[in-house]
């Protein structure tokens, strides 16, 4: 494996980006790289707020390329909605006698799609204007936030999961089969064990990151001991778990005798993450703990990685493997203890969605496709746990958003569309090339290749 | 890229001449009164099985009543069903039909929150929902009768059936089919197998999902080595593999399931010899009717022989007259109670 | 700023010296010209009178394709070949000629290689797997690929970088045969003696800027104050050394590379504290495998290494390191640092979990980068900042980061492999400066160079590495020629007219 292609050869800092050409650059001095940029900020501010501002957004920087991607890939989208609407497509048929009718039906088609996202992800204005006449209530209100909230916890435990391992240079596919191990764990000491509620509900979600862990452990051991290749080994222990999934539903303690379907007897009220909705103005929001645990451990995460030994290790190791075993660093005992934690992160996005969303309770598509979807978090946050807690977010709105889009497009379409927001913003210099922005000084487009 | 969107421009330059419609000849819009809205599960609404019934149901409900409307939300997983569900409420629907017995918790969770909206649920009894109408099948009394086809039509003496999991909904189907054989053995002293199912053990062949056809298709083939003849897949989209096999040979044939296969899979319609139809569509689109007509807001129906809630499909046109007529009989004998069918997975009344 | 208003005129037949500091910007100009970079002002003018063109043609090279066909060809410091291709298959490699029906036309790939290799002394086997031949030849392939076409100027980066002193020999060889061709060279490079050996007219510069002309007649004392812009000395000073208890004792070791050939066999060896071991020889005979097992980073087949008196090898490298042993890894991108990391993370590479670094698994920010301050400052490495990523300090600054990790502890001996590789002259006066210092408070130290330069310098005892073995230990004062002898492989009994004291041949070859 070169070092092109390694995983791990994670995010360059953004200061990299910013002060670093790749190898052409690795020759220069850098008293005078310094002299440059010192009089490229003199330079700056000498020209003034505007031209400033201008220069800012025709520049390649990170905030204003994910901006472009978000927005290219709405205009994108639209053209997609246009097409796709047989109705609105047959409006062109005469485009030249009425063009009113194409435009207008358009502007219609997209906006509705987009008002559709906004409304179900953040804030529908209907039910604001509802709201001040006293036709709805503030949980009303509130709903899809709280909506995109719900699904946000999951996606960013189990981002941090992929990401975590992305920093230590391992490739974590298995993040899937770890959240259903962690539904497993969590599920079954939720509904097994008869505790108060400030015993059971920790100790469910802690069973769920054990579970995750031990599970999570399993490639990180083979790759250490055998040298197998993570990736490959998580792939495989991904339908390992889904299998196993099926086979414990069958199982006489844990199948509950009154349902007719294959589902497992109901997490104990002990256990699961208290609602919102159990403040009675918030009624019928289901947004819970799940969030603030998840917030929680990305700021752990945080933590790990940039002040504690294990992280430098994690970084150190995944970054260049030899210069830390030369350095005394255990490269294979790296490997376990990131894949276990990671693990243990996915165990964790299992333990939030069991224990917070319906049916509180094992089913075969408990787990949904939450380890796959944090695997996109992950790079999409580039590995960075702030970044990650942002994409987490994004994620979650957009499936939020899915609901209330619906009424006017097709599910596959709305997946279409989220697919088309991520690639853009995955693909920065994608957006650079299309839009022809400045690269700033260093090359944003070296590094973020490099980075993913 | 530009060379795709010179094509485009070229292609909407071509068709773009043509002549607007008329204003004011677009379809008169009736004013509706009543919107009934439909949320799936994981399926999706083109499943060719109970979700594509229900659909069926509703968009039958919105022709025959014009002031009908009717909408539908896709779950991608079980963690939007809340979402779907409360989203329509948001949306004013005045019924929500959830469809699949997985929906049943989220479901009740959602219409103890709003006690003043009224549901429906498909596959599935809550009888401690008192905004929630439910409506079951009994689709052994329809398996019974393609048991005892299938009996009747085997050159092989033996038939097959296996199931997307091990779970009430689906077994309940294959229950009856195995009792149908016994029944077919006993009245014609005929010695024909089962294979994939015992209903004594409650345990046989699964595909474990139900979207998988490649795997339809491997335990077919397996069925078909060990002689069957006759298959009858309880598998939604992972049956869909068994007619694929059927068709390679001659001889071998496929009993479907849920909805009418000539109707959900035309392409393979020769090889069905008839379906064990669960009328989904019927039972969704009267209780929407029912439902705007202000009946009561819970409510229990089982689909039965009797009242048309499960039925066969018309037989293919090479089954004998006598044995089409055999059937008849049994099923008269079904409904009059002279045929008791054992399995444990019926709804109850 | 890089490059700052560079003129620089090459003749034809003419082999004209770059030199300058790393960092002096000889690769960026030099990557302007071949096309990788876009110049923000000047020209680039090229005529050629063999050709009849008599007009000097103004150029702007914006791709490599450019320069190349303008007849410019480049040899980079780093290979750009595919190591899994024959020799013949990379030459052929971006400009693939056909046969009738498609296929690729290797025969004639094969006959070009061969043709050009004859005509200049070029050589290498056209069947050969790039990834089985050693790196000189690697560097005879590149310059094939530049003049199979029709390359009239060709810019060679710092091409002995990597090559042994005979393949330097060789290389010096092949670059007159070419002059003798009518071709032009541009030769960068920061190395004294081989600038001087093959150079017509040198050009220095500092900074991005042009600072001085030379002819080959200027004395190296001269080029290197120019270079670097101020005096500096060429000889390392120090006293006589005072060796003490054995730091490191090696019986017998036998160690095996990656393809499981004993690239050490048999190998004896002591260095005492306060003394500096010199280990002289050809890479690729061992030396690699032997640093590697003294910091137990390569499984030992047999015999055993002391340190301090202790065996370790089974402890692991913490233990070693943490016993006091310093190391500087031959292969500073790969083995010594982490590029993307800080300069401050990189300080504590190998303490990143001692106090006062951490504590209770925490870092401690504070005092690292108090640290960091004090080691940047004494060990004068160059950098913006101490947050600046190590990837992007020139070679010499991130030797020095590397020196200030090893050395700013007590150390009880060091091993330092090609500690001055790729490091210009003033890193390299002050990295043996410290070298010596340690030496100096007590430490051992076992150095090991493929310049015989550097270890006659600073040893205080050579001993000569040859198929994985000590095949003689000599004085420091031992002529170049007779040590030359002995790292190809010739008996010490052969050169033994020279060396003075038998004694400690016996004690180096014997047993």
């Amino acid at each position: 494996m070169t070092d092109a292609d390694k995983p791990g050869r994670a995010p360059d800092d953004d200061t990299l980006d910013d002060d670093l050409d790749d190898e052409t650059q690795a020759d220069e001095p850098e008293v005078q790289a310094a002299d440059a940029e010192a009089k490229q900020i003199e330079e700056e501010r000498r020209r003034g707020f505007g031209a400033t501002f201008i220069g800012y957004v025709t520049t390649a920087n990170t905030v204003m390329v994910t901006v472009y991607s978000f927005l290219l890939s709405m205009v994108i989208g639209g053209v997609l909605v246009i097409v796709s609407d047989p109705e609105v497509r047959g409006t062109f048929g005469y485009f030249f006698s009425r063009p009113t009718d194409a435009l207008s039906a358009s502007w219609e088609a997209v906006s509705g799609v987009y008002t559709g996202l906004f409304s179900g992800a953040i804030l529908n204005f209907d039910t604001l204007d509802r709201y001040f006449a006293d036709d709805a209530t503030l949980a009303q209100v509130l709903a899809p936030l709280s909506e995109t909230l719900t699904y946000s916890s999951a996606l960013i435990l189990a981002g941090l999961a992929v990401g975590l391992a992305f920093r230590a240079g391992l490739f974590n596919i298995g993040a899937q089969g770890q959240v259903i191990m962690g539904v497993v764990g969590a599920g079954v000491v939720g509904f097994a064990l008869g505790l108060p509620l400030w015993l059971h509900l920790p100790l469910a979600i802690l069973a769920g990151g054990v579970a995750g862990f031990l599970f999570g452990a399993v490639p990180g051991a083979l790759k250490a001991w055998t040298g197998a290749h993570e990736v490959i080994t998580s792939i495989m222990l991904n339908y390992v778990a889904l299998y196993a999934l099926g086979w414990i539903l069958t199982s006489e303690f844990v199948r509950d005798p009154d349902k007719t379907h294959a589902i497992s007897k109901e997490v104990a009220d002990t256990a699961t993450l208290p609602r919102l909705s159990e403040f009675e103005l918030f009624t019928g929001l289901r947004v819970n703990l799940g969030i603030l645990v998840a917030i929680a451990v990305a700021v752990g995460v945080w933590w790990l990685l940039s002040k504690s030994t294990l992280g430098y290790r994690m970084r150190a190791v995944g970054l260049n493997a030899n210069a830390s075993k030369t350095a005394g660093m255990s490269v294979s005992s790296t490997y376990i203890t990131t894949m276990g934690l990671a693990g243990g992160l996915a165990g964790l996005a299992g333990a939030v969605t069991v224990l917070g969303i319906h049916p509180y309770a094992l089913t075969h598509h408990v787990a949904g496709e939450i380890g796959f979807d944090g695997i996109t978090v992950a790079l999409l946050g580039r590995a960075k746990p702030g970044g990650i807690v942002a994409a987490g977010l994004l994620f979650g709105a957009m499936r939020a958003g899915a609901s209330t889009m619906q009424s006017v497009i097709p599910l596959d379409m709305v997946t279409l569309l989220q697919a088309l927001i991520v690639i853009f913003i995955a693909a920065p210099a994608l957006v650079k090339a299309m839009l022809h922005l400045k690269v700033p000084t260093g090359g944003l487009a070296t590094s973020t290749a490099k980075g993913w | 890229m530009a060379a795709i969107g010179v094509t485009c421009g070229l292609a909407l330059f071509v068709t773009a001449c043509g002549e607007a419609p008329d204003s004011d000849s677009g379809n008169e819009s009736v004013a509706t009164d009543f919107k009934a809205c439909m949320v799936t599960d994981t399926g999706g609404v083109e499943d060719r099985s109970f979700n594509a019934s229900a659909w069926q149901g509703m968009t039958a409900a919105a022709e025959q009543q014009p002031a009908i409307e009717v909408d539908v939300k896709e779950s991608s997983s079980e963690a939007d069903y809340e979402t779907n569900l409360v989203g329509f409420i948001n949306e004013g629907c005045n019924l929500i039909v959830a469809v699949g017995g997985l929906m049943s918790e989220a479901l009740t969770t959602v219409a103890a929150d709003y006690p003043d909206q009224r549901f429906a649920i498909v596959d599935a009894y809550l009888p401690d929902s008192p905004n929630v109408y439910s409506m079951e099948f009994n689709a052994a009394q329809s398996s019974f009768l393609a048991g005892y086809l299938a009996a009747g039509t085997t050159e092989t003496d033996k038939v097959a059936t296996y199931g997307g999991l091990n779970i009430p909904p689906v077994t309940i189907f294959m229950d009856g089919f195995a009792e149908g054989v016994e029944y077919y053995n006993e009245v014609n002293d005929a010695d024909v197998a089962v294979l994939g199912w015992n209903h004594e053990t409650q345990d046989g062949s699964f595909a474990d999902n139900f979207e998988d056809t490649a795997k339809g298709k491997s335990l077919t083939e397996n069925f078909v080595s060990q002689g069957a003849d006759v298959i009858f897949p309880v598998a939604g989209k992972t049956g869909m593999g068994t007619p694929a096999v059927t068709q390679t040979e001659e001889g071998l044939s496929t009993i479907w399931v849920d909805l009418d296969g000539c109707e959900s899979a035309p392409e393979y319609c020769e090889e069905f010899l008839t379906t064990s139809e669960k009328n989904i569509p019927d039972a969704v689109s009267s209780a929407i009717i029912a439902a705007r007509d202000g009946g009561p807001m819970d409510g229990h129906s089982v689909g039965t022989l009797d009242n048309g809630g499960v039925s066969l499909s018309p037989l293919r046109d090479d089954i004998d007259d006598e044995l089409a007529a055999e059937i008849e009989e049994v099923k008269a004998g079904i409904v009059s109670g002279e045929i008791t069918i054992e399995s444990t997975v019926q709804p109850t009344e | 700023m890089a490059n700052d208003h560079i003129d620089l005129t090459v003749e034809p037949g003419e082999i004209h010296a770059l030199l300058g500091e790393n960092g002096a910007g000889k690769s960026t100009l030099m990557n302007m010209l071949y096309g990788l970079l876009t110049p923000d002002g000047g020209e680039i003018a090229i005529s050629y009178p063999e050709r009849g063109e008599d007009e000097e043609t103004i150029h702007r090279f914006e791709t490599p394709g450019d320069a190349l066909s303008a007849g410019l060809g480049m040899v980079h410091q780093h290979f750009m070949l595919v190591p899994v291709f024959t020799v013949a298959e990379n030459v052929m490699l971006g400009r693939e000629k056909t046969s009738g029906i498609g296929l690729l036309d290797r025969r004639r790939a094969r006959t070009a290689v061969r043709e050009v290799s004859e005509q200049y002394g070029l050589y290498v086997d056209p069947d050969a797997l790039i990834e089985d031949i050693p790196v000189g030849v690697q560097q005879r392939v590149e310059i094939i690929k530049a003049l199979i076409s029709d390359c009239e100027l060709l810019i060679l980066d710092e091409p002995t970088a990597v090559l042994t002193p005979q393949e330097i020999d060789e290389l010096l060889e092949i670059m007159r045969q070419l002059r003798e061709d009518g071709k032009s060279i541009v030769f960068i490079s920061h190395k004294l003696k081989e600038v001087k050996a093959i150079a017509d007219r040198i050009t220095v510069i500092r900074h991005g800027r042009v600072v001085g002309e030379a002819t080959p007649e200027a004395s190296e004392s001269e080029l290197a104050s120019l270079m670097v812009g101020r005096d500096v000395r060429l000889t390392v000073e120090k006293d006589a050394s005072q060796p003490g208890e054995p730091a490191l004792t090696i019986n017998d070791l036998t160690v095996a590379d990656d393809r499981g050939f004993h690239a050490v066999d048999g190998l004896d060896l002591t260095v005492h504290a306060g003394e500096i071991v010199g280990v002289a020889g050809v890479q690729g005979n061992g030396q690699t495998e032997l640093a590697e097992a003294i910091m137990a980073l390569a499984p030992t087949l047999g015999g055993t290494i002391h340190i301090g008196g202790s065996e370790l090898a089974h402890a692991g490298t913490s233990r070693i390191i943490e016993a006091g042993v310093g190391y500087i890894p031959e292969d500073r991108s790969f083995d010594g640092l982490v590029k993307e990391f800080s300069i401050e993370e990189n300080l504590i590479l190998n303490r990143y979990n001692k106090p006062p670094y951490a504590s209770m698994g925490m870092l401690n920010a504070v005092e690292i980068s108090r640290s960091a301050e004090e080691h940047i400052k004494t060990f004068d490495v160059r950098t913006p900042s101490a947050q600046t990523p190590a990837g992007s300090l020139s070679g010499g600054n991130q030797q020095k980061v590397i020196v200030a990790r090893e050395f700013s502890r007590p150390l009880k001996l060091l091993v330092a492999a090609q500690p001055t590789r790729g490091v210009d002259v003033g890193a390299m006066e002050f990295i043996h400066s410290r070298i010596v210092a340690e030496r100096d408070s007590g430490a051992g130290v076992l150095l090991i160079s493929s310049e015989l330069d550097e270890v006659l310098s600073l040893s205080d005892r050579v001993v000569v590495m040859y198929d994985g073995k000590i095949v003689a230990e000599v004085t420091p004062d031992t002529p170049r020629d007779q040590i030359g002898r002995l790292m190809a492989g010739a008996t010490a009994d052969a050169t033994e007219t020279d060396q003075p004291d038998g004694d400690q041949q016996e004690e180096a070859t014997g047993d």
